[in-house]
């Protein structure tokens, strides 16, 4: 009661609307596809392109709880969105999920991240030459710290081993359940190097404790002093985007709505400034070219997953 | 559960065994599980078999353990259990649970509340059922609507707030 | 002294009275939603958060702070009263403070909870502001084998200060270790037990076995015994407020479990509850009073809960000078950072000292509006001990199974809520002790993959756990732990032991 008195003192504060938007995030508070819902939700409201919008989280399985409760319980929802991104395809193979991208209606990507090699500043490893050459000669003294096991971060091992000419399976490659935790033990020289997105490494290497080998982006990132995988001969491209998507079985005019209003939402100046603030990178892409780009995803990853050995 | 206790005595504890076929069974599926498990431990020789296999014979070693206790009666003695209780409570927990999604959470809170009040002595139903729906109602208008924790609307909150 | 001038600016302009109810606010929402059992601190954080968008840069970093000291502190107050620990950081309190509360002695239970917290926070706060940097690198060194012995220690410390019993106390944590198995292999991606079900790829949550083994199992078993006067619950004995010897036996485990949790936050592995076992542990091998252990031991609420809230503020170290969010919660204030434009991380006290100064000041000041508010309070919350039964054990299992829809509005979360309720009841019947099970179910998957990693790391040579001295040292700790007792044991023929274990739950 004495709370229900002081949550009353505050109800000015917090207006109660009708939401316009749920965003569902399949994934804890705190991770990356919270994170982009919640600065949806936040945005969105700000912008006033939607009165109100509600987060929810529904964790688990790499997003496909969330995603194939979402596919069941949407059908021709137009105002129920839900947060997604590469590693979900990768969790949609390994977990057997019956419900798969295939089965909502992607509107677009939204944000990307490309993925970055480092060795601790104490290494004796200076360049990504010298490092494939030690995995060359004995793939098993080369630990690599990434994120969970089938994640983007463990595909990309695999890519760099693959595209190196070791087997795939050979590599020592030591989950971790977060980028901090992985950060954690390079920074401590626990292992030989770390492999994750830029944005986690990105301080350490300014402060120097960290160095940077080699990045995962189609061409150099401008103010990034390290060269492309793809320039080192090692044939990796390979970037961790998050996307958005709406309900099965849309109507045209409701997908055109729907993707009409992200659009407005990328093309904010709210939007532009919050990933600024968080160091996300826009790769927005919408319409047929996404859905190209994430069949071609999907294939990709199917088929070095199997060659990690996660996926038979 | 077994009365046979009180004369001081040690006679067998044949609810404690039935503890043991229980551990027996959970050690059980953890074996069968681990077996089915690819041997992927890698470089540090431990797979995810491994772990699940260790708790298991633990689990086995333990159940032997507990029937042999049980045998000699070396468990406490319990105290005598009503179990009408019993009963209300976890039928209120299991109509809470079928009808949040139906009914939508104050209406589905309410019964848990009710039948949780009849538990423990208050045995006028519908006053019980009237007192969970009003105090149910509140605590979600408090928490989903000032707090913005997503909890289940239903025709009650709908009546309320159109919008939830 | 630079950083004292910081400081002092940063506390003179938090002192604006509009501010300090911002503060007060922020607190009163984190209390308010991180009371719920299930509702941890991170998702408390994570819910309030937008509230604090609507205010002034000042004004959001204070009430965001409110919130988060809110929220740590809320699961106290239930695991107190009502048995029913809101997140695996409060469940040591539950097992001395419900005790106390039974006993009518709520009041300085809560008192020393609220104190100790305060007195935690505030000395954890300090260090944080003045020792981060050093204290970061120590914990670098905390590597996969180091963390592995630091479980194996946690495990034996806990497991000899829980059980009375030691077949039915190693069955309990067997049990949990079992449920932990459940889910996603975290480092091969495998599915274990889980039998095809989605919803158990992700594991049993720590937060559902607690509140359906302590809430649930509790209301049932009481239920049980039938109406009559043989279990009453006093609710008030004497005096609200702690008395000479109540502040006499806090203060020490109050530093003690501050010196304690504060490292282990500020480790990358550390999680807050692994701090509360070790002050537990050691205030049971301290105290004057052992025997009172398991009735209702002060030293056994004082101490947990400083180690508690100081690891929260340990948890800052690695996230503010690496930018490295060690837990959920973290990983969220990560979030709530960027939106004031603090970007965690090396250069953060020498590019932006303003404002890492003005979170350090709100911190400070949050902590003290946390005691203001909750000191007052104490006398109203001990009355909700007296209550009438039925209502009281309806309203907590109300609150119990909110907590759960709110974080996973999921039919299967409630049955497993349910299912893992009655065989808390089943346990509590034939004597098995809940807390065991409930810390298998925490640490077995951080031992597990710290010990894994080591063995990969070291390509499965099983002897680099004792070529780090700070690993062989906590282990030899550990063993030393496990064997004494048994060699006492022995030659005492056990008599003392078996008495002791006589009166179990």
């Amino acid at each position: 009661m004495k709370r229900f008195v002081l949550a009353a003192l505050l109800a000015s504060a917090v207006p109660a609307i009708a939401a316009d938007y749920t965003i569902i995030a399949p994934a804890n508070p705190g991770g990356g596809w919270d994170q982009t819902a919640r600065t949806m939700q936040a945005v969105l409201q700000e912008e006033g392109i939607s009165d109100s919008v509600q987060v929810q989280n529904v964790p688990g399985a790499g997003g496909t709880i969330g995603l194939s409760q979402f596919a069941s319980q949407n059908k021709g929802n137009p105002n129920a969105l839900i947060v997604g991104g590469y590693v979900m395809v990768g969790a949609i193979l390994t977990n057997h999920s019956p419900v798969s991208l295939a089965d909502v209606t992607p509107i677009a990507r939204l944000t990307g991240e490309y993925e970055a090699i480092v060795v601790p500043a104490a290494s004796e490893i200076e360049t990504i030459d010298q490092l494939v050459e030690k995995l060359k000669a004995d793939p098993g003294s080369v630990s690599w710290a990434g994120g969970s096991a089938g994640g983007t971060d463990h595909i990309g091992a695999g890519l760099i081993a693959k595209a190196a000419g070791v087997d795939p399976t050979k590599i020592n490659y030591i989950a971790y359940s977060g980028g901090g935790e992985a950060l954690a033990a390079i920074l401590g020289n626990q292992v030989t190097a770390g492999i994750s997105s830029l944005g986690e490494f990105e301080a350490q290497v300014e402060a120097g404790s960290l160095r940077l080998l080699a990045v995962s982006s189609p061409e150099r990132i401008e103010g990034v002093d390290a060269p492309t995988l793809i320039e080192s001969g090692l044939d990796v491209n390979l970037q961790n985007w998050r996307m958005v998507a709406a309900g099965p079985d849309l109507t045209a005019e409701q997908k055109a709505a729907v993707t009409a209003d992200i659009e407005t939402l990328v093309k904010s100046e709210g939007w532009q400034k919050q990933l600024a603030d968080k160091g996300w990178t826009d790769t927005y892409l919408s319409g047929d070219a996404f859905d190209a780009q994430l069949a071609e995803d999907t294939a990709a990853t199917e088929a070095i997953l199997k060659d990690i050995g996660l996926v038979k | 559960m077994s009365a046979s206790r009180h004369e001081g005595e040690r006679r067998p504890d044949w609810a404690a065994l039935l503890v043991a076929a229980f551990l027996v069974v959970v050690g059980g599926v953890m074996l069968w599980d681990s077996a089915r498990l690819a041997d992927l431990g890698g470089y540090s020789g431990i797979g995810p078999g491994t772990i699940p296999r260790v708790v298991g014979v633990g689990l086995l070693l333990l159940a032997v353990w507990t029937a042999f206790a049980a045998w000699r009666g070396d468990f406490p003695e319990r105290e005598p259990q009503q179990i009408a209780p019993v009963v209300w409570i976890v039928a209120g927990l299991a109509g809470q649970m079928l009808l949040l999604h139906v009914a939508g959470f104050s209406l589905a809170t309410a019964i848990l509340f009710a039948f949780t009040a009849r538990a423990f002595g208050k045995r006028n139903l519908a006053v019980n059922l009237a007192v969970g729906i009003i105090f149910a109602f509140l605590v979600w208008v408090v928490f989903s609507q000032l707090l913005m924790l997503h909890l289940p609307a239903g025709p009650l909150e709908r009546l309320f707030f159109p919008g939830a | 002294m630079g950083s004292i001038d910081f400081l002092m600016q940063g506390l003179a302009a938090a002192s604006d009275p509009m501010l300090l109810l911002y503060a007060l606010i922020g607190v009163t929402l984190g209390t308010a939603v991180g009371v719920l059992p299930g509702i941890g601190p991170a998702l408390t954080v994570a819910l309030l958060l937008p509230v604090t968008y609507r205010l002034d840069p000042a004004g959001s970093l204070i009430m965001f702070a409110g919130i988060y000291y809110g929220g740590m502190y809320g699961g106290s107050t239930t695991s107190i009263l009502l048995n029913t620990p809101g997140e695996s950081a409060s469940i040591i309190t539950a097992l001395e403070g419900n005790k106390m509360a039974r006993r009518g002695r709520g009041g300085p239970a809560l008192a020393t909870a609220a104190i100790g917290s305060f007195v935690a926070g505030l000395i954890a706060t300090l260090l944080l502001a003045f020792l981060a940097p050093y204290v970061v690198q120590l914990a670098l060194k905390m590597g996969p084998r180091e963390n592995f012995a630091l479980m194996v220690l946690a495990f034996v410390t806990v497991s000899a200060a829980l059980g009375d019993s030691a077949l039915r106390g190693l069955t309990s944590l067997f049990l949990g270790l079992a449920l932990a198995c459940i889910g996603i292999d975290q480092l091969t991606g495998q599915a274990r037990l889980s039998f095809g079900v989605p919803e158990l790829l992700d594991g049993v949550e720590v937060t559902t076995l607690a509140v359906a083994m302590f809430a649930i199992g509790e209301a049932l078993a009481i239920a049980a015994k039938g109406p009559g006067p043989a279990d009453e619950v006093t609710a008030v004995k004497g005096s609200v407020w702690m008395s000479r010897s109540d502040w006499a036996r806090s203060w020490k485990p109050w530093l003690r479990g501050t010196f304690l949790g504060f490292p282990i936050g500020a480790m990358p592995a550390g999680g807050a509850e692994i701090g509360t076992f070790l002050s537990y542990a050691t205030e049971k091998k301290l105290s004057k009073h052992p025997e009172e252990f398991g009735n209702g031991a002060i030293e056994g609420v004082a101490g947990p809960e400083a180690a508690n809230n100081a690891s929260a503020a340990g948890t800052l170290v690695p996230l503010l000078t690496l930018g490295l969010p060690t837990s959920a919660t973290a990983a969220i204030m990560l979030a709530g950072f960027q939106q004031f434009g603090l970007q965690p991380g090396p250069l953060l006290f020498a590019t932006n000292p303003t404002l890492v100064w003005s979170l350090i000041a709100s911190l400070l000041i949050a902590n003290f509006m946390l005691l203001v508010l909750n000191l007052p309070l104490i006398g109203l919350w001990v009355k909700l001990l007296t209550v009438p039964k039925p209502w009281l054990y309806a309203g907590i299992l109300l609150f119990a199974t909110l907590g759960t829809i709110g974080a996973n509005p999921s039919v299967f979360e409630l049955g497993m809520l349910l299912a893992f309720g009655v065989i808390g009841y089943l346990m509590r019947i034939f004597g098995y002790p809940i807390a065991p099970i409930v810390v298998g179910l925490i640490l077995g998957p951080l031992a597990e993959q710290q010990l894994r990693r080591a063995l990969s790391i070291s390509q499965g040579d099983p002897m680099t756990l004792l070529q780090s001295p700070i690993a062989a040292v906590m282990l030899t700790i550990a063993a030393l732990a496990l064997i004494v007792p048994l060699v006492l044991r022995l030659r005492g023929r056990g008599e003392v032991l078996r008495q002791m274990g006589g009166d179990e739950d």
